[in-house]
């Protein structure tokens, strides 16, 4: 289609025009219920909307900058834990999600007997609705009635604070549960990439005397290598601003030691009714989501496709 | 001489390929084990007699004398169960899923098979508007939509939920279309077709794989939403399955002694028939859809 691009602008549009009437519907939408909201938030960032209206500021009021000054000085040691957590939480479960999706799509990979009732059986989590499991696991990972604690009990591993413990204890709690969510769709998604591979390189390879792992590091990798980028920074972008796993489970907690962005603005507006708080802590998660998305899309090739 | 060599390594290639076998049925035997057991953990206690405090491993071995349908009764007894929860969580998902999916039918298409002026910018546009968090957007919302009266309304959750999905699906949609050949719709017009024509006749029989993951993820996501709702409804008569499970789920890991998990397991597995049933009816469609949409990318 790229030769039409070259064409003068005029030609292009009297040809080209019925494109809008289809976009008509979605423009209106992006208007009133994405631009819109989007530049309230950023108005809201401005103002003082808060349970506690301060001293001679009555509330929906222009403060200016106020309200990142807070989140920039007296607010500074929380602001810096969302940053931080938001970005292990979305780095550490990408990781894990790519190491395990690889794995098992090399394995399904090779012909083994019964590999499409394994692969039927793996999607199932992904099928389940995340807000139903995520309950459960909930339910699963509680200190005294948990059945994973009871599990552990079985290896005489002592029962473990999943969601009141350490560091260790209720990341790992929070990462496993977010990697049984998740890995069903990395797996099928790396599967079909592998696929794609032209069978009679492997073949050659083996012939040659390749290993395993040399076959995977120069033919497979390779070959899905933009696969595997792209659905990492698709997923990261979700992950950062992923609620449910760490609102039902944690809710942030114990402290502040899970607390990322999404959870922390929505308590902040519904559970405190802090508004304008919210509203700030937005606008910097956004502009840190930007500051990621926009490089990343633009400088690499990860989504050609979309421009076609 | 080379005979008895050769024959010796190929003896060593079968022997470690047996090894890799056996290496990887014990992999995906425990990935299997692991995905399916939470599945298992909640239909088994939905019909287990035994309630949360007294659950131990050996509670959880299938045995006919534990099973009942006491909990599944419990949830089913009382009849707000089907005129409130369900009927409100189908609204809101039915009519989102369906409102969506006309629109990014629409947008898909019209990004793929036009080359019209400011289409990069449209799509830089749009990839960036993504980037805002959507969970986020229920704050100007709830402000926007208590201005019009809209707060605790029907109309006022549809039309979010109708929004939520479109960009998303719109360009599961786009990128689809991309991967079928233009000379079908060419031949179409040809053949005497409008361009509408061609659209109707020729694209969207094609790409009903697409369409039955849209459906799916269009109809999950408001069927299963916490957020908004919890934000927005505040009334008795607009509660929905997902409000309702959460607060199951909260008094039962609340109370302590008065925990009732069965009944949380047997509501979550009521619940998700829906999602199963729209799941079978678009089954072929929505794998090779998910790896379609996927791999595009």
């Amino acid at each position: 289609m790229a030769h039409i691009e070259e064409k003068p602008f005029l030609f292009r549009l009297k040809r080209e025009w019925p494109a809008y009437l289809y976009l008509l519907p979605m423009l209106v939408v992006l208007l009133l219920l994405t631009i819109y909201p989007i530049s309230l938030t950023f108005y809201y960032s401005l103002t003082f909307n808060g349970p506690l209206p301060a001293p001679g500021i009555p509330p929906n009021t222009y403060v200016g900058l106020r309200n990142y000054n807070i989140i920039g000085t007296s607010d500074l040691p929380l602001t810096e834990t969302l940053i931080m957590n938001s970005f292990f939480w979305a780095t550490a479960s990408i990781v894990i999600f790519i190491a395990v999706g690889l794995g098992l799509a090399a394995i399904l990979n090779q012909p083994l007997r019964g590999k499409t009732v394994y692969r039927t059986l793996l999607l199932f989590p992904w099928a389940m609705p995340a807000f139903i499991t995520i309950l459960t696991w909930s339910n699963m990972l509680n200190f005294n009635f948990g059945i994973i604690n009871a599990i552990l009990g079985l290896f005489s591993i002592p029962p473990v604070q999943w969601t009141t413990g350490g560091f260790w204890a209720v990341w790992g709690g929070l990462l496993l549960m977010n990697t049984w969510l998740s890995f069903p769709y990395y797996m099928v998604v790396f599967l079909a990439a592998m696929q794609s591979i032209p069978k009679d390189l492997y073949e050659s390879a083996e012939i040659d005397g390749a290993s395993i792992l040399y076959r995977f590091t120069h033919i497979t990798v390779p070959y899905i290598g933009s696969t595997v980028g792209f659905v990492a920074l698709m997923g990261w972008l979700f992950t950062f601003n992923n609620f449910y796993p760490i609102y039902l489970v944690t809710a942030g907690g114990p402290g502040n030691l899970t607390s990322i962005f999404v959870v922390r603005v929505f308590q902040e507006a519904f559970e405190r009714s802090h508004y304008s708080l919210a509203a700030t802590y937005t606008v910097i998660d956004f502009i840190i989501m930007l500051f990621v998305a926009i490089p990343a899309i633009k400088y690499t090739r990860l989504s050609e496709g979309w421009f076609k | 001489m080379k005979l008895p060599s050769f024959f010796g390594s190929r003896r060593k290639r079968l022997k470690s390929r047996i090894v890799s076998r056996i290496l990887s049925h014990f992999a995906l035997i425990v990935a299997t084990l692991f995905a399916l057991f939470p599945i298992y953990f909640i239909f088994w206690t939905s019909i287990l007699k035994i309630q949360l405090a007294a659950i131990s491993l050996s509670s959880l071995i299938p045995n006919l004398a534990l099973i009942t349908l006491y909990n599944y009764n419990y949830v089913l007894s009382d009849p707000t169960f089907f005129t409130i929860y369900l009927k409100n969580s189908l609204i809101f998902g039915l009519s989102a899923a369906g409102v969506g999916l006309v629109l990014a039918l629409f947008t898909g298409y019209a990004l793929s098979r036009f080359t019209f002026p400011g289409r990069k910018p449209f799509i830089y546009f749009i990839i960036a508007l993504m980037q805002f968090p959507g969970t986020m957007l229920v704050i100007p919302y709830f402000f926007m939509f208590k201005e019009l009266n809209l707060i605790n309304t029907y109309l006022g959750l549809i039309i979010p939920y109708s929004a939520g999905s479109i960009v998303f699906t719109g360009i599961l949609v786009k990128n689809y279309i991309d991967s079928i050949p233009e000379d079908l719709e060419e031949a179409a017009l040809v053949d005497g077709e409008t361009k509408t024509g061609a659209f109707t006749k020729v694209i969207i029989p094609l790409i009903k794989p697409i369409l039955g993951l849209g459906v799916l993820l269009a109809f999950i996501g408001p069927y299963t939403d916490f957020i908004l709702a919890r934000a927005f409804i505040t009334g008795n008569s607009l509660q929905t399955l997902a409000l309702r499970l959460y607060s199951v789920s909260s008094i039962s890991s609340s109370g302590g002694a008065a925990i009732d998990y069965g009944v949380f397991s047997a509501f979550s597995f009521l619940m998700g028939i829906p999602i199963l049933i729209i799941y079978l009816i678009f089954q072929k469609y929505i794998i090779s859809g998910l790896t379609l949409g996927g791999v595009k990318g």
